[in-house]
């Protein structure tokens, strides 16, 4: 018996076939419902290439267009998302060959000193932005896995689809991404284990 | 940094909703794609014939070469062409010209290969 996110996933997919198939008949108002199901995965995955909310939307309505282009390319053996997302990476990929996101290379992307302790909250979440900035400077063979990862929530499997690699090249150059914000970032854990202590200390 | 702190920083991206006007734009965009006309095949069926002289003249101006700077080298052998040298010079200029003619296509189709 299937479960209810089973469930979702099929009607999402025949949904997807149906699409395809009237789309493909003649019917251009059916390729509506891909958009509609597909535009924030696409606009999401593509701000998290270039963390830029207008470039997303260009990338993401670029992809979009390159589908409906292809569409007759889908064979129907993966599923459509499989397809549809190693277009889109395909597309953002090039893109950015073009226009880097980011011209600075990763060693120098600033950490950020510590702040005084009732800044404490906004230097996290800004000390985060600076690192999910970091994954744009790390070399592109890096940062795709490292993308597509968390894209895919830390699903290897679907990211190396994405990518079209097999998952051990994935895994390996993921850790390898790993090191290198490791190394770039050393103080963040620092600062966490800083904060924790003084929490531990306020409350005894 | 530990992958735990990683996958807490980078794992933890607020979702992103796509502008009202967004699938209006796409589809707008899907709309005028399929209004336009096909592009204009390249005509080959014209252009065979072309490419026939042309790759005969590039043939011939390679051969001649061949024979000029065969006895130099010692292992080409000589072709027993025998044409006057009013006839030949034009001939090695256009050799050169579908030389660069056929270096600029393929230079046109690599780029068209890397922008794809």
């Amino acid at each position: 018996m299937n479960t209810p996110a089973q469930n979702a996933a099929d009607t999402v997919l025949d949904a997807d076939a149906a699409d395809v198939g009237r789309v493909l008949a003649g019917d251009i108002n059916a390729f509506e419902g891909i958009v509609r199901r597909w535009q924030g995965p696409l606009v999401n995955m593509a701000w998290r290439y270039c963390r830029d909310r207008a470039r997303a939307e260009e990338l993401a309505q670029e992809a979009f267009v390159r589908a409906w282009r292809g569409l007759a390319t889908w064979r129907q053996e993966s599923s459509f998302s499989t397809w549809l997302f190693a277009l889109a990476a395909n597309v953002y990929r090039n893109d950015l060959k073009r226009f880097p996101a980011v011209n600075l290379p990763i060693e120098e992307i600033a950490e950020q000193a510590r702040a005084a302790d009732q800044q404490l909250h906004l230097e996290e979440r800004s000390q985060y932005e600076v690192v999910r900035r970091a994954v744009l400077a790390l070399p592109p063979r890096y940062r795709e896995p490292v993308v597509l990862f968390y894209f895919h929530e830390k699903d290897v499997a679907a990211a190396s689809r994405t990518m079209g690699l097999p998952q051990g090249t994935v895994k390996a150059r993921l850790s390898r991404a790993r090191e290198l914000l490791r190394r770039r970032f050393p103080g963040l854990e620092r600062h966490r284990m800083g904060e924790e202590m003084a929490g531990k200390e306020a409350g005894a | 940094m530990t992958d735990e702190r990683m996958d807490g920083i980078l794992g933890a991206e607020e979702e992103l909703v796509p502008s009202s006007g967004f699938l209006a734009s796409v589809m707008d965009q899907v709309r005028e794609e399929a209004a336009a006309p096909p592009p204009i095949p390249f005509p080959w069926k014209r252009a065979v014939p072309g490419f026939i002289v042309a790759a005969g003249v590039f043939g011939w101006t390679a051969m001649e070469f061949a024979r000029r700077i065969g006895p130099a080298v010692g292992n080409v052998t000589p072709l027993p062409l025998q044409l006057s040298a009013a006839v030949v010079r034009p001939l090695e200029q256009a050799g050169w010209v579908v030389a660069a003619f056929a270096v600029s296509i393929a230079s046109w189709l690599l780029s068209r290969r890397l922008v794809r």
